[in-house]
């Protein structure tokens, strides 16, 4: 039972007139785990999202959530999840706490004890009785958080959870995420167009192009690991003996030079030895830095080049 | 089911907007009250006003030339004075009871405001985006759309207590609770004069009008179910509120417009005795009342239960 994944999606297709939007999904979501959906704007994931929580129809195929049909035992599937589409749309007449209270008689078992404890949660215990209305776009998104836990989900997913925060609160929300599957077992299923967030937050991601999948695999094998060669910008001086210095070793698979500096493709193993031999040059270095490829050269790397779709 | 009526409730007592509408139908009442009591000349010596009357319409009546429907018309307003000096009930001007019975009009503000909530629930979920955290939990779609409808009755069902209690009040202040147990005088099928009593008849107004607001909700909620706009739910169904008599009376020659909704949806024309179309009986215009209210419904759940939630 533990081990049986918490969502799984078989063979999802999602048309919208003669647009497919989601062409043949077929993964599963293991349990324990924050889970990332990747892809670039318009990929769809959201629209996959939306089917999983039963507010957009499946074409074919399905989804279920905790072994429970997304489309025929919708009640029993929607039970164990909590979730954020898109932004956190409250009601903005009404206070944080009657949100509260609204989204709890919708669900049987949620008690007046549950709401403060999920408010001292997301710490917003100084500010629950105002108007949502007067809530930053930050405490919007902890009351979005509050509502998707108040009745203890198996699974929470959170779309684009980390637009429109500040770097500080989307540090605070990936704590705080790491924090609830550590201790309450929840599985987490975040999505996002941007790389680095889901490198520091997810334990997998699932990657989405054109609404097919590209990739499903743990966050350590995407990032590459040990084995598999990433760029770092070297600053040397004087930068053209650095440059034939850095050519002629064995193993390093691309030198360029660049304004701010080498931009050099190699192994991460082979480093210290790369700048071992400069130093043994004579040449000054200033600083080295592992370049992140922007989301487009990744996909391009993992699709071998070919465009999908 | 309970708690979404109760959620659909808090939300729209929460909203300040709720309390103007509740406001203004109190004070619509007030200054209608007002104004008639202010304006009312008639006095305790009801007896001449009623004499008076008696004569002029004997003096009608004697015309050989006065068409048959006019005829049992006067003879049965005569049957109606003769009763009155007979047993002393004196007409209801100057009384509390033609200024609640006058109140009783101000029911279109309850189909009105009633029709602007309605409008609002559902698509006001979808212009707000709160319809994605109210879809994804354990209530069907079904569910919720009835617990929105439900809720809206009762709203509709709050005014008319207020529009009751408030008209009731207010003129029997003014008239110091005079003549309350004035009964009501009406003529029956076979031309002999009964006491009614007035709040039943009041009730019977209330009800009546009470089967166009539903409709008109009803209508105000499918429109907002299928476009998803406020401001379109609202605005169409206000405006065949409005414009519902006028073009009935463009489409009275053809036999066919008995059918439109809008020529069945007043039943107090069967208790005038003058309906929109001859042949169109009391059952006529309950079925197309039903039928128009089973397919309104019918489009509301079929397109709220069934359309992706994309907003």
């Amino acid at each position: 039972m533990a081990n049986e994944p918490i969502v799984s999606l078989r063979q999802v297709t999602k048309r919208v007139g003669r647009k497919t939007l989601i062409d043949n999904l077929t993964f599963e979501v293991p349990q324990g785990e924050i889970f990332g959906f990747l892809g670039p704007n318009g990929a769809g994931k959201t629209t996959t999202i939306r089917m999983m929580v039963g507010l957009m129809a499946i074409s074919e195929g399905e989804i279920r959530i905790k072994g429970k049909n997304i489309k025929t035992e919708f009640e029993q599937a929607i039970r164990h999840v909590g979730a954020i589409v898109e932004n956190p749309e409250m009601y903005k007449f009404l206070t944080g706490y009657q949100n509260l209270i609204h989204f709890a008689r919708m669900v049987p078992g949620v008690t007046k004890e549950r709401i403060d404890e999920v408010i001292a949660l997301v710490k917003l215990e100084d500010r629950i009785h105002d108007k949502v209305r007067k809530y930053s776009l930050g405490m919007r998104q902890r009351l979005g958080v509050a509502q998707a836990l108040l009745h203890r989900p198996s699974l929470l997913i959170l779309d684009e959870p980390t637009n429109g925060l500040d770097p500080a609160g989307i540090r605070e929300l990936r704590d705080y995420l790491r924090h609830l599957t550590r201790t309450e077992g929840i599985t987490v299923i975040v999505s996002s167009h941007l790389l680095s967030e889901m490198e520091l937050m997810c334990d997998s991601v699932a990657i989405l192009m054109h609404g097919k999948l590209v990739d499903v695999k743990p966050i350590g094998d995407f990032i590459g690991g040990n084995e598999q060669a990433q760029t770092y910008l070297i600053e040397a001086t004087p930068a053209e003996q650095a440059l034939g210095e850095i050519k002629a070793i064995v193993g390093v698979q691309g030198v360029e030079m660049t304004d701010e500096g080498l931009l050099v493709t190699a192994v991460r193993d082979q480093i210290p030895a790369i700048l071992a031999h400069l130093m043994r040059q004579d040449i000054q270095i200033y600083g080295v830095r592992a370049v992140r490829q922007s989301l487009e050269d990744r996909f391009l790397q993992i699709t071998g080049g070919e465009q999908v779709g | 089911m309970v708690n979404l009526i109760r959620n659909e409730n808090m939300k729209l007592y929460r909203r300040w907007r709720t309390w103007v509408m509740v406001g203004f139908m109190i004070a619509a009442v007030l200054v209608g009250s007002f104004v008639e009591w202010y304006y009312d000349s008639s006095d305790a010596s009801w007896r001449n006003d009623v004499i008076e009357q008696q004569q002029d319409m004997q003096a009608v009546l004697s015309d050989p030339e006065l068409d048959p429907e006019s005829q049992v018309y006067y003879k049965d307003q005569l049957a109606i004075i003769d009763y009155r000096l007979t047993h002393d009930i004196r007409p209801e001007p100057g009384t509390m009871w033609d200024g609640i019975n006058g109140s009783a009009s101000l029911f279109i503000l309850i189909t009105l405001f009633t029709v602007i909530v309605a409008g609002d629930s559902l698509a006001g979920e979808f212009t707000a985006g709160t319809i994605k955290l109210l879809l994804i939990r354990p209530a069907s779609r079904l569910k919720i759309l009835i617990s929105k409808y439900l809720s809206m009755i009762l709203f509709g069902f709050g005014l008319l207590i207020i529009l009751f209690v408030v008209s009731v009040l207010v003129n029997g202040l003014l008239y110091q609770f005079k003549a309350i147990d004035l009964p009501l005088l009406t003529v029956n099928g076979e031309g002999v004069v009964v006491e009614k009593s007035m709040v039943a008849n009041l009730w019977q107004t209330y009800l009546l009008n009470g089967v166009s607001t539903i409709i008109f909700v009803t209508m105000a909620f499918m429109i907002s179910s299928a476009f998803r706009s406020s401001a379109m739910a609202i605005g169409i169904s206000i405006f065949s509120l409005f414009a519902g008599t006028i073009v009935l009376e463009l489409l009275q020659r053809y036999e066919w417009s008995k059918y439109l909704l809008f020529a069945n949806l007043d039943l107090s024309q069967y208790l005038s005795g003058r309906p929109y179309q001859d042949g169109m009986t009391l059952s006529f215009s309950v079925i197309v009342l039903a039928l128009y209210f089973i397919l309104f419904n019918l489009v509301s759940w079929l397109v709220f239960t069934r359309r992706d939630v994309a907003a």
